[in-house]
């Protein structure tokens, strides 16, 4: 189990792991120095980390609102507190009160101890922006994770799931790491498995030159969540759309903008342009992914190198158009089962995705329950930002992460005769949320919301 | 002693304030906006944008929907905190007299005047013994909380307790007349003595101490929250949704291709 | 990095116990696994599921959609837990020796 010093934390990538990912570590003995030098380029570089270290007046809103700190009351999880594990060094080193005052503003020598203590606590943190939307001034201590995980990762710091992930999207253009024949052979039994279910033909066109549109799915869902990706197909035949899925871009995440949004998340961005230039589509239309669509909605703008000539949008942006202009034959009874909706964070608080996903999932469901605080205000699964470790120590911090997300379910009563459906259309949410409704017996099944409008679709 | 607080103190309190402030905002200003990380609620147009901002500075709106227990103390000490300022301000100017345009004699105007003042001097100094209190009760915020953060409450309730106490016991106050007479000579580069009376000059001192701190502490959250909201709130606007070469007007092409018996989509 | 010891083969281990090179599978190597997985008894089922898996993964470099190990093995989900109490991915991907899974899973 790796520990420093009593700290439980992630599994770290090894140097060989780091090399694959283009990182050289830097020595023990260097840390320090190196992380000072990388500290002062990033607070001259980014304003929302520099308001952040520079304004908070630790009134102690955010710890009552963040699921971290409610799950393990642990001051370290307090997102104000999280930001203080480099706000002491920031005040020590950057600014005139920390250098004459020290210790009585907070301010504190760097220390491998200290940067241990990032590792810890900035992998505990969701990047969910609860907090942000709580705290009066908006300070977003997402801003800070964002900014000490990249200082991580240049000290050659990163969790081995995320240095892996980061590989496998360099070698085959997704994170699960998935050969073209293998996408295909997956697709092709889909296509089977809805014929056998729903009695249609479906294909799932694979690079299909000269396509109006460009799918983006999410690569988990090519291993655990079939009927995201057959609620796809479903949707866009339905329509008569002439859409396809690249091969070389069949990921709709971007783990560069959880631990490098440098490198690797800018060349996950010329990625998809690449893709999208040389099947000539028209519009690129993003699956059921959290952070992969914060990524894509927001950072492509300012990370591509290049004019982008596509118009992106979100799969939900588009079926609650087509629910709301009634387009769609939908036919509710198909999914005859009580059904809340967990709001992935990126999609409520960081993209204004709230009110589609619900136009679509009332058209698709007779009984939907609205969890008690929901949109904006909705309280993360406990596996944002990929905190989906899962060896046993990190594990059972995910359930405890998860706990105010299985209270809410609870509250609900969607799963009290243990049929109800948890709808979260977000892979990180899914995976985080498959293990955590059985560790808190919450009587529901996890599923994605486009894999409800596929079942709902009317066809003849 | 009472020369230099009281005629060169206040000069070197001004420049270390303005250029403090400014070097604070300068530091904000060269660190750029990288990414668009535009936060819920979603704007969509600069009238919702000032609505936002309306909220949360008169009424603290985050604050009253997620923590009433710190709203109850935050709150009106901040509203006290803004009136006793701007109080000083007219009072000092119009000698109390400020309430005659809208009607009151001025001998109601005095009384008003002094009224208003210790109102809000008590609501203010009751707020921060509350943020004190909270701050020492509260389990999570006692854990992130550093000396400093008490010493600004201890350094608010000093300035506001010796202001009350000139206010509600008349004999150690200091009328509005000797005090615009200070303060005129201060604003007009001729400085006169400052007025012989020891709560007044520990009152001015403290405050003094105040504005020095400012730009080096947290009270600059009073423009960081400007500085952060006007990175996280502001409008963007989606692209049209609808999806290029898909045309429902004549019904669902899939339902229409079964009907008529053809092949219903290319393959892969 | 551990190791592990079968038969005169020294075999590498990542941190969660997975092979590192998959092309040192050896049916005894599954069997040293399955008795730190609990498994007292590799059954005929149990071999049907490790060996559609490497038979999978041999030809698509990685695993199945859980879906169609369902299906093509006839074993149902909860079955296969019942066979791998760690599951599909962490349990039956280990036995056959299959690399750990990545990305959100």
């Amino acid at each position: 189990m790796p520990e420093y010093k009593g700290m439980k934390q992630a599994v770290r990538a090894s140097e060989e792991d780091l090399r694959k990912i283009h990182m050289i570590p830097v020595p023990d003995d260097q840390k320090a120095d190196e992380a000072l030098k990388y500290l002062d380029e990033m607070r001259k570089k980014f304003r929302s980390f520099v308001t952040a270290m520079e304004s908070c007046v630790k009134c102690g809103l955010c710890a009552e609102n963040c699921h971290t700190y409610l799950g393990t009351r642990d001051p370290n999880n307090i997102p104000a507190g999280r930001a203080d594990l480099v706000r002491k060094i920031y005040r020590r080193y950057f600014t005139p009160e920390g250098r004459w005052f020290g210790k009585l503003v907070g301010a504190e020598d760097i220390s491998l101890d200290v940067i241990e203590e990032w590792y810890t606590y900035f992998y505990q943190c969701n990047e969910c922006r609860r907090c942000a939307v709580v705290c009066p001034f908006g300070l977003d201590t997402c801003e800070v994770t964002m900014v000490m995980r990249q200082i991580l990762h240049w000290l050659g710091m990163v969790p081995k799931l995320h240095a892996h992930v980061g590989h496998a999207m360099e070698l085959t253009g997704n994170h699960t790491g998935l050969p073209k024949p293998g996408l295909v052979d997956t697709l092709e039994f889909l296509s089977e498995e809805i014929k056998d279910e729903f009695g249609v033909d479906v294909p799932f066109p694979v690079d299909k030159p000269d396509s109006d549109i460009l799918y983006i799915p999410s690569s988990a869902d090519f291993l655990l969540n079939p009927y995201t990706l057959m609620g796809a197909a479903m949707f866009f035949h339905y329509i008569g759309a002439n859409w396809t899925i690249p091969s070389t871009m069949a990921e709709a995440g971007n783990f560069g903008l959880l631990f490098d949004q440098q490198a690797t998340q800018r060349g996950n961005v010329m990625r998809l342009l690449d893709a999208a230039e040389k099947l000539g589509v028209k519009k690129i239309v993003w699956g059921e992914c959290g952070h992969g669509w914060r990524a894509a909605k927001m950072y492509i703008p300012t990370l591509a190198d290049r004019p982008v000539r596509w118009p992106i949008t979100h799969l939900h942006d588009e079926t609650s158009y087509y629910v709301q202009t009634g387009q769609l034959k939908l036919d509710p009874g198909k999914n005859n089962r009580p059904v809340t909706l967990h709001d992935p964070c990126n999609y409520g608080r960081a993209c204004g995705l709230a009110e589609n996903l619900r136009i679509t999932l009332n058209a698709c469901v007779p009984d939907f329950r609205e969890m008690t605080l929901n949109r904006e205000k909705n309280f993360c699964c406990g596996g944002g930002s990929a905190i989906l470790f899962d060896d046993p120590e990190m594990y059972q911090l995910r359930i405890k992460f998860s706990q105010k997300k299985a209270d809410q379910v609870r509250e609900t009563g969607v799963g009290n005769n243990g049929d109800g459906v948890l709808c979260a259309p977000c892979s990180i949410c899914k995976a985080q949320l498959y293990p955590m409704v059985e560790e808190h017996k919450l009587g529901v099944e996890v599923k994605g919301l486009i894999d409800l409008l596929g079942r709902a679709l009317v066809w003849n | 002693m009472t020369f230099f607080i009281g005629q060169v103190l206040p000069y070197v309190t001004v420049v270390i304030f303005t250029l403090g402030i400014l070097y604070r905002l300068w530091r904000w200003a060269m660190a750029r906006i990288v990414h668009n990380i535009t936060l819920s609620p979603f704007p969509q147009s600069n009238a919702q944008v000032a609505g936002i901002y309306a909220g949360e500075i008169v009424l603290f709106r985050n604050v009253f929907l997620f923590d009433k227990g710190l709203w109850i103390g935050a709150w009106p000490m901040h509203v006290a905190l803004g009136s006793v300022i701007g109080g000083h301000v007219v009072g000092i100017y119009f000698l109390g007299k400020q309430f005659t345009y809208i009607g009151l004699s001025e001998h109601l105007s005095e009384q008003m005047s002094a009224l208003l003042g210790t109102v809000f001097g008590l609501i203010m100094f009751a707020g921060l013994l509350y943020l004190l209190y909270r701050r020492l009760a509260i389990d999570s915020v006692r854990k992130i909380s550093v000396p400093g953060d008490y010493l600004h409450l201890l350094l608010l309730l000093g300035i506001v307790s010796v202001g009350n106490f000139m206010r509600l016991f008349p004999a150690y106050g200091l009328e509005y007349g000797p005090a615009r007479e200070y303060i005129t000579g201060l604003v007009t580069l001729h400085p006169v003595p400052i007025p012989d009376n020891p709560l007044f000059i520990i009152h001015f001192l403290l405050v003094q101490v105040l504005l020095i701190v400012f730009p080096f502490s947290k009270l600059m959250h009073l423009f960081g929250m400007f500085a952060n909201r006007w990175i996280m709130n502001r409008v963007y606007l989606d692209p049209a949704p609808g999806l290029p070469g898909v045309d429902l007007s004549k019904g669902v092409p899939v339902v229409r291709a079964v009907s008529e018996g053809g092949v219903t989509s290319a393959g892969v | 990095m551990p190791t592990m010891q079968v038969g005169n083969v020294t075999i590498e281990l990542d941190e969660d116990g997975f092979i590192v090179d998959p092309d040192l599978w050896s049916e005894e190597l599954a069997k040293v696994f399955a008795t730190s997985e609990g498994i007292s008894e590799l059954t005929d089922d149990h071999w049907k599921v490790i060996n559609y898996l490497r038979d999978y993964y041999k030809q698509f470099q990685i695993a199945p959609m859980i879906r169609k190990l369902c299906k093509e093995t006839g074993c149902s989900l909860k079955y296969i837990y019942e066979l791998f109490p760690s599951g599909p991915a962490k349990g039956a991907c280990k036995l056959a020796g299959l690399p750990k899974p990545t990305g959100c899973v």
